[in-house]
């Protein structure tokens, strides 16, 4: 995972090729690329409909599932801009500026790849696991209901699930602290000692900071915040060092490591 | 019943062959295009995209003496064609500018135009004077209209009298061209800007953007965390060419025009209303290309048109009626 800072960001018009629904709020769209799209797993493109005109003016940050021939990422809607790409149909013009950002750093061989993921945040780790491939990575993946775990199928193909949703409706009831807690207690005996990737809610990743700050475990993020432009430009995507003052998740980011970040400032 | 006919025209001309360079008080741009303070970085970060050295010039983002952390997140937040923003003039101080940033820049041949900021009209002549020593600044541009700090943004540029205090005291510590970034809050922009004229600044950019508030229905609470931010995007557009059209009438130097420009039309809608050269911002961040866009087809404007870019400025054709 270590070229891809020699990548060279580009503005790329592409057609989407296709949306899948997952449920009501989540949707995958796929896009298709004459050249291939190098990008690293965790990293993220700058995408707007080529056609909206001047409104929503902004590209939206969104960590991409795949690159390739066929880049896609994996959209919830919460706004007008991704509520635009949830009506998107075949063949509609979007320009994705990528690849973006620091991607995941590699996992060590004598390390246990452990991914907690919450609820859209699951992409750059459905990335991950897929890059991890033989590794077969521990996934443990939350989500308010069981309808907010939109690629849960997917990690369960690439290793060994564990679900915990708040109401209870799906996996063990609760945060994904808690099974988090269970993974490092068993993973404590083990020859490997893990190494937890995480992508969620600030709170979420807060919270695994803390647990895997207390354990003395390697913990990285991948951060998510609002941004204008996401090559280092706008300055709008601050986010509060540990060491005081800012870094920018857009260009010191997405993933990082977690004991960089001042998590009481986070919302 | 619309009577208009077209513009005057020549001949179409190679593209090669059209002449786009504007006179800015006392320096002649290569052409009109340049890129806007807080929407370009400091002109570095784009190598992946093109050569920056092509445009007219890039404004750095906004210099301080000292390197400023910013505000708080939030700090931006989307509005209809346009978006808020509070950065707070993050920067890295004018000395790290000077040191890591300006040889490149000077060594690639890119047109500098310094943006400064400061709180005391004796910290603004120090940020002047620093810079005047240095090698490779096309102008300076005094940023005296920032809605986003607490102190020293708008006072300076809403008040004649102010404004014409920080620009006398910058002209005595620099022969450099002064531009200074008009605030479209002042209650009477054509004052502020005849007050810079006299006090011997040589531009007027116009305009910085205007406060506004975005509120989240669901937690009550203003997107931005410091409440107010400044409007910029298309949104913008139409006020911004009203102000350069009633400055450039009020005052004799150039008008340097920006306010919501993303494509090349407009750019020469602000070029017809009086601006010699325009600056593109916003439009940056959606893509990294959309100034060099800009210029390329202000380039095909002309060819087709048999005009020298200058030809453009304040042709608005209007006759009260």
């Amino acid at each position: 995972m270590a070229d891809a800072a020699h990548s060279k960001r580009t503005l790329h018009r592409l057609a989407l090729h296709r949306r899948d629904s997952i449920g009501a709020a989540y949707h995958v769209l796929t896009f298709h690329a004459e050249q291939p799209l190098a990008v690293e797993a965790g990293q993220f493109a700058m995408v707007r409909g080529a056609a909206w005109g001047d409104a929503p003016l902004l590209p939206r940050p969104m960590s991409l599932l795949t690159g390739g021939h066929r880049p896609s990422i994996l959209i919830k809607v919460v706004g007008e801009g991704t509520r635009r790409m949830a009506h998107a149909s075949g063949g509609e013009p979007f320009d994705l500026l990528a690849p973006l950002g620091i991607p995941w750093s590699a996992c060590p061989t004598d390390r246990t790849p452990l991914l907690v993921a919450g609820g859209v945040g699951v992409a750059p780790l459905v990335f991950l696991a897929r890059k991890l491939g033989e590794r077969k990575a521990l996934s443990i993946y939350g989500g308010r209901t069981a309808d907010d775990l939109p690629m849960h199928e997917e990690l369960a193909a690439l290793g060994e699930l564990r679900v915990a949703t708040e109401d209870g409706s799906r996996g063990t009831r609760g945060r994904v602290t808690v099974a988090l807690e269970v993974a490092l207690d068993e993973l404590a005996r083990a020859a490997t000692p893990p190494k937890v990737y995480c992508c969620g809610p600030d709170r979420m990743m807060a919270a695994v900071a803390a647990l895997c700050a207390t354990r003395g475990v390697d913990c990285e993020v991948s951060l998510e915040t609002p941004m204008a432009c996401g090559y280092g430009v706008c300055l709008g995507c601050p986010v509060k060092k540990s060491a005081g003052g800012y870094l920018y998740a857009c260009t010191e980011g997405p993933c990082i490591a977690a004991e960089r970040i001042d998590w009481q400032a986070t919302r | 019943m619309n009577t208009a006919s077209p513009a005057p025209s020549r001949a179409p001309i190679a593209r090669e062959a059209v002449d786009l360079t504007v006179p800015i008080g006392g320096v002649t741009l290569k052409n009109p295009i340049l890129t806007a303070s807080g929407t370009f970085g400091y002109g570095l970060e784009y190598d992946d995209f093109y050569d920056v050295a092509e445009l007219g010039g890039i404004c750095s983002k906004g210099l301080s003496l000292e390197p400023r952390h910013g505000n708080a997140p939030e700090r931006i937040a989307e509005t209809a064609a346009g978006m808020l923003n509070a950065i707070g003039l993050a920067n890295v101080g004018v000395e790290a500018f000077c040191k890591d940033k300006l040889p490149t820049l000077r060594k690639r041949g890119v047109a500098v135009v310094a943006n400064v900021f400061a709180t005391t009209v004796a910290d603004f002549e120090r940020l002047t004077r620093r810079l005047d020593g240095e090698e490779g600044i096309t102008a300076i541009e005094l940023n005296v209209s920032c809605p986003n700090v607490d102190k020293g943004g708008m006072e300076f540029g809403c008040d004649p009298a102010a404004a014409a205090r920080v620009t006398e005291a910058c002209r005595a510590a620099t022969r450099l061209p002064l531009w200074v970034k008009m605030s479209p809050e002042a209650g009477e922009p054509k004052k502020v800007g005849l007050a810079c004229q006299e006090a011997g600044a040589d531009a007027l950019t116009a305009i910085n953007t205007i406060r506004g508030l975005s509120i989240d229905v669901h937690t009550w609470k203003p997107r931005l965390a410091n409440a107010t931010g400044g409007l910029s995007g298309p949104a913008l557009k139409p006020i911004a060419i009203r102000l350069v059209w009633e400055l450039s009438r009020a005052v004799t130097i150039p008008i340097i025009g920006i306010g919501g420009i993303a494509r090349t039309e407009d750019a020469i809608e602000f070029m017809l209303a009086g601006a010699s050269a325009v600056q593109v911002g916003t439009a940056n961040f959606a893509d990294p290309m959309a100034a060099k866009k800009v210029l390329e087809g202000l380039r095909d404007y002309c060819a087709a048109r048999g005009l020298a870019a200058r030809e453009l400025i304040g042709k608005l054709d209007y006759v009260k009626r």
